[in-house]
């Protein structure tokens, strides 16, 4: 007789691992036990070697669909002790470092579902059913180890018929710690915006949505503000009370009714039907205006997502809707609001009703959202579903093998952190615009959350962004006081580069644009158009876009009129330049005195490469968008209006032949702006304009790196940054690197955008470990 | 390192080159127990008998020389004077070092001290020593170092307010940055916007000779409104609440400053004064702001908290941290 100690370490906790661990045991005649350590799960199993073995093998092969077994450690142990039974041991504190996961939300399962629908079903109609195999983890969680009374669901005591499923190893429920049914768990109710309530019954809620109104519905992890998606007053109302005039909204529908107003892949169908349920920008079709009020969305796409939660697939009963708005629940840049007063205080005067529960949110968790690009799923927000699900990297000795704590606190838009431990890059949710101060606050909270359930007790350094001006730069130079550490700055678009190279974990040499909006480069400039050579763990900036004058800052890029006029000028004589931006009718007079003052004189101006910037300016000139309202809405609605138009013909190819103009590793973006200027002189349909836009940045970008690739003998180009988003550019440019048998690199895990940018910072750091640890 | 504009754009930048390489270096500091350097004021202290004189000097380079209400000649009195006030001192006199290099127009200088004499007369000051130089500099600076009086420990400190306190500017903020950046580049005027270059020792004189009490006091000059508040909350360990529609900005600073994308928040100020008083005070206090000339735009704008550190400021959507400017802004917005 054997007796084996096994120590699992992975996602392990919450997700019926341990009484699986416990059946199987018993299936193969084993004795001993199986325990919770906090952030691994001890098995002691004693019998015959054949059992044990047959033990293992069903260890791995048979594990819980939401569970992942990261590491598998076996110790033969000499012991005269004898083992009466196998039984399911206690939790255990414990405060060794070692790495711990909390597994991230995940739907509802099929089995809970169908008691909520059952009518003879305790559960019948109840919006928290869950069970180990569904429910919310990451979002109830408040240390470790995952137990009920380190969970909000410590405030819910279970009833007798709720204990006895807890209790039995057998039942699906056994130590679901987010388990409860009507007489125990959390209670619904719905109030009016004085926080009166005034019904208990979804039912109710349901009523309010046909008859067009506004609700803030709190869910699992949290808020979203919901109304009909196919009433223009409802969709023009909340609109107007958020003030978000044109962003488009994120809608939930039923898996059935997808079919009726969109074309889906089957990549996107399966991201959408995955329990992780993001919202997936789904491509309309020519039937979606039967179903959609016009006023959802101005794009050529729409933000879909499933039902996720008991409480989503209650609302679609007893109605006709077949689809609502779901958008989080905050003002434009603000942190959603998860706790019930702050709900009525923020939202008094956005939503009518209020469908709220007595189930605290501890990690407020918005929606993720995925789109196709290329033929795969890439990331635009890496949040619910995902958090805090650590990424590893595999194919670098030094990153693989570090054994230092790292924190990187990312930019300032789209922020998420990350922290690395034992080559674990845990990204945190999404955290938003933190130069807002609410958002800021919501980023140090998080971060200390990720340190807390991950059991972090030391920091041995702290990455952030080379501005200056950010608040993550403040704050990292804070966290580093506090934990004796060194705080290293990375320049935002080389953080890009790293972000691509640790995500298709592929450190071989290669050329990286790295596109999008803005970030503070090495030189003082803005940068935002750059082409990296990445050789020997090294970065070098070897090509960018032509630089341009910014007048005014950020007022630049929220009015895209400015950067126009700032490149027309170039090329245009000043009478010129007034007659023809005049015709925008847009700016004042006395305001274009003083803009052109501003660029002659140089006041406030700065010098900048960006991608964004141009599109924006193309954006303007074609009439598309004067104000950019979102991040990124100028180029997103030029990429829709570039979308309607039939696509490559020769004519296009010629012109943009044409405008092409390299000088020493830089792209003369003046010419394509001139020739789009030019084209619209000669009334040429502005889509066939945004679509030559489109493609000629995308190849004078292509050509830059792909003549690089091989003047360095270089077999691998990447594409990265936000403006890598953007379908046509981002595919087009694959398009061009294939085309010259060289190999594409793309995101995977991590998002293109700013939201990968605190994993690059991370991945960067370690790279070059040898020359940070100098410092 | 070199110096660059940035070390004397008033911002962090500043800050430290005046923290390292300024300060420490030198000893002796302070004089019979007064407010020293170290404490980086507006002005020093000697305590002598029942009252404490009050010094300052300040350095002053304007380009150009001569701008829509007033000229180098007027800064030099108001800088110095203004120190002097809002350390709740009556300023007395001034010293005048005149640099001036070789060309100078004879005419111009005629003028400047002619505008120096009025705004002595204004102030209530006399100019009792002086000295003139030729050198090889770019343009006229001129130095003025001044003295006033206070009642021992009745300095106003800039470390001085307390939780509760509410802050009031005495008026539209960003005129004189905003009317020098614009003349220095050659704009061509048809606005009305003009420096506001004015000792502010009488509208200061008329709160305290009402009897009360200013707990902390700056006057928001490089750097702007913004400097001065972050160092207040600074150096009182507590945070400063404004709101962003409460601010006073006049239109025309406010399109210039929207079209330029430059905050008036971080524009220099020439006469006003940025205060902490008791909330108890501090609709009255407005009322007497308001009678006087130079205080009729004045604005209760914040209070200070003990709930978080430096400077916020509640805008229409959310608060936004208001940093200390570093010296140009530079884009953050993607
Ligand atoms: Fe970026
Ligand atoms: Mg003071
Ligand atoms: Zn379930
Ligand atoms: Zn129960």
């Amino acid at each position: 007789m054997e007796l084996k100690r096994i120590d699992v370490k992975g996602i392990v906790q919450g997700v019926g691992f341990r009484p699986f661990v416990y059946r199987i045991a018993r299936e193969n005649k084993l004795k001993g036990h199986v325990k919770n350590m906090g952030n691994y799960v001890e098995i002691l199993v004693q019998g015959n070697s054949n059992d044990i073995s047959l033990f293992l093998s069903d260890l791995i092969s048979k594990k819980p669909p939401l569970s992942h077994l990261n590491d598998i450690k076996i110790t033969n142990i000499t012991s005269k002790e004898i083992y009466s039974d196998f039984f399911i041991k206690l939790s255990e504190k414990t405060e060794n470092e070692e790495e711990g996961t909390i597994p991230p939300d995940i739907s509802i399962c099929d089995e809970c579902l169908y008691e909520i629908m059952n009518k003879n079903d305790r559960r019948e109609g109840y919006a928290f059913t869950a069970c180990t195999n569904c429910g919310p983890r990451f979002t109830v969680i408040e240390k470790l180890p995952y137990d009920r009374e380190n969970t909000s669901m410590d405030d819910f005591s279970l009833c007798e018929a709720c204990k006895l499923e807890y209790e039995n190893p057998k039942d699906r429920r056994f130590h679901a710690q987010a388990t409860c049914c009507k007489n125990c768990g959390p209670n619904l109710f719905i109030t009016d915006k004085y926080g009166k309530i005034i019904s208990k019954s979804i039912y109710d809620a349901v009523k309010f949505l046909e008859n067009g109104k506004i609700l803030a519905i709190k869910g699992i992890g949290g808020t979203h503000l919901v109304c009909s998606s196919s009433s223009d007053t409802a969709v023009l109302e909340l609109r107007k009370r958020l003030n978000r005039p044109t962003q488009a909204f994120a809608i939930m529908t039923k898996v059935e009714y997808i079919n009726y107003f969109s074309d889906t892949s089957k990549v996107e169908l399966n991201t959408i039907l995955s329990p992780k349920r993001p919202i997936v920008a789904l491509k309309k079709n020519k039937f979606y205006k039967n179903y959609f009020s016009a006023h959802v969305s101005n794009l050529d796409t729409i933000g879909v997502m499933l039902p996720y939660s008991g409480l989503h697939y209650l609302l679609f009963e007893n109605t006709n809707e077949i689809s609502y708005i779901m958008t989080s629940a905050n003002l434009p840049g603000l942190p959603m609001s998860v706790d019930n007063d702050q709900i009525l205080e923020k939202l008094g005067d956005i939503a009518d009703y209020f469908l709220l529960h007595d189930r605290k949110i501890i990690n407020r968790c918005d929606d993720s959202v995925l789109k196709e690009i290329n033929k795969k799923m890439i990331f635009l927000r890496r949040s619910r579903g995902y958090a805090p699900e650590p990424v590893e990297i595999i194919n670098q000795e030094n990153i693989k093998y570090n054994k230092k704590n790292i924190l990187a606190l990312g930019p300032e838009l789209n922020s998420v952190a990350c922290l690395v431990k034992n080559n674990k890059f845990y990204l945190t949710q999404y955290i938003g615009n933190t130069g807002k101060y609410e958002t800021f606050n919501y980023l140090k909270s998080a971060v200390l959350n990720l340190i807390k359930i991950t059991n972090t007790n030391k920091i041995d350094a702290i990455v952030c962004d080379l501005h200056p001006e950010f608040n993550s730069t403040h704050f990292a130079n804070e966290l580093g006081k506090k934990y004796g550490c060194k705080v290293v700055q990375i320049q935002h678009h080389e953080s890009h580069a790293y972000s691509l190279i640790g995500d298709s974990d592929n450190f071989k040499n290669n050329i990286t644009i790295a596109i999008d909006g803005l970030g503070y480069g090495n030189d003082g400039n803005i940068w935002g158009g750059e082409i990296f050579l990445f050789k020997d763990k090294n970065i070098e900036r070897i090509g960018h876009l032509k630089e341009h004058f910014q007048p005014g800052g950020d007022l630049a890029s929220k009015y895209p009129l400015r950067m126009l006029l700032s490149i027309l000028k170039e090329f245009l004589e000043v009478k010129e330049l007034l007659e023809f931006i005049s015709r925008y009718g847009y700016f004042s007079e006395k305001e274009l005195k003083i803009l052109i003052f501003q660029l002659e004189k140089g006041i406030n101006v700065s010098k900048t490469t960006s991608t964004g910037r141009i599109l924006d300016s193309i954006s303007a000139l074609l009439s598309v968008c004067f104000e950019k309202t979102y991040d990124g809405e100028p180029s997103i609605r030029l990429e829709a209006l570039a979308n309607s138009y039939s696509g490559l013909n020769a004519e296009i190819e010629n012109a943009v032949k044409e405008s092409i103009e390299i000088t020493g590793n830089v792209l003369n973006t003046t010419k394509i702006v001139q020739k789009c200027y030019e084209m619209l002189i000669y009334h040429e349909p502005v889509e066939k304009i945004a679509y030559f836009a489109h493609i000629a940045l995308s190849d004078g970008l292509s050509k830059i790196a792909i003549e690089n690739a091989k003047k360095y003998s270089i077999e691998y180009v990447g594409i990265t940054g936000g403006v890598s988003y953007n379908k046509i550019i981002c595919e087009r440019i694959i398009e061009n690197i294939e085309k010259e048998s060289l190999k594409p690199l793309f995101h995977e895990k991590i998002p293109n955008g700013d939201g990968g940018i605190s994993f690059g910072q991370a991945v960067g750091y370690l790279l070059n470990l040898d020359k940070y640890d100098k410092i | 390192m070199k110096i660059t504009r940035m070390h004397g754009a008033g911002g962090t930048v500043m800050q430290k080159l005046i923290k390292e390489t300024i300060l420490g270096n030198l000893e002796n500091t302070s004089v019979n127990g007064g407010i020293g350097l170290e404490s980086l004021d507006d002005a020093s202290t000697i305590p002598l008998g029942d009252k404490e004189i009050v010094f300052t000097v300040d350095g002053h380079t304007v380009k150009p020389i001569f701008f829509p209400g007033g000229d180098i000649g007027r800064i030099s009195v108001c800088g110095t004077v203004n120190d002097l006030s809002v350390m709740g001192a009556t300023p007395i006199a001034l010293s005048l070092s005149i640099i001036l290099p070789e060309g100078f127009d004879i005419e111009n200088l005629d003028k400047i001290m002619k505008s120096i004499n009025e705004a002595c007369k204004e102030a209530e000051v006399s100019v009792i020593t002086g000295d003139t130089k030729v050198s090889n500099v770019d343009d006229i600076i001129i130095s003025s170092a001044g003295i006033g009086i206070v009642g021992l420990g009745n300095a106003v400190r800039d470390s001085g307010m307390k939780e509760g306190d509410v802050i009031i500017v005495s008026g539209n903020i960003g005129e004189h940055g905003l009317t020098i950046l614009l003349t220095r580049e050659g704009f061509e005027f048809e606005s009305e916007l003009k420096s506001d270059v004015a000792p502010i020792n009488g509208l200061v004189k008329s709160v305290l000779d009402a009897g009360f009490k200013i707990n902390a006091m700056k006057d928001p000059t490089r750097g702007g409104l913004a400097d001065s508040l972050n160092e207040m909350a600074e150096k009182s360990g507590l945070g400063i609440l404004i709101h962003e529609d409460k601010l006073p900005i006049s239109n025309e600073v406010q399109f210039i400053g929207e079209a330029l994308g430059i905050d008036p928040l971080t524009v220099a100020n020439e006469g006003k004064v940025v205060m902490a008083v008791r909330a108890e005070d501090s609709e009255k206090i407005l009322e007497i702001l308001k009678i006087h000339p130079l205080g009729k735009n004045a604005k209760i704008i914040g209070t200070v908290t003990s709930e978080h550190k430096g400077v916020l400021m509640e805008t229409l959507v959310g608060k936004r941290i208001v940093d200390t400017p570093l010296g140009d802004p530079i884009p953050r917005v993607c």
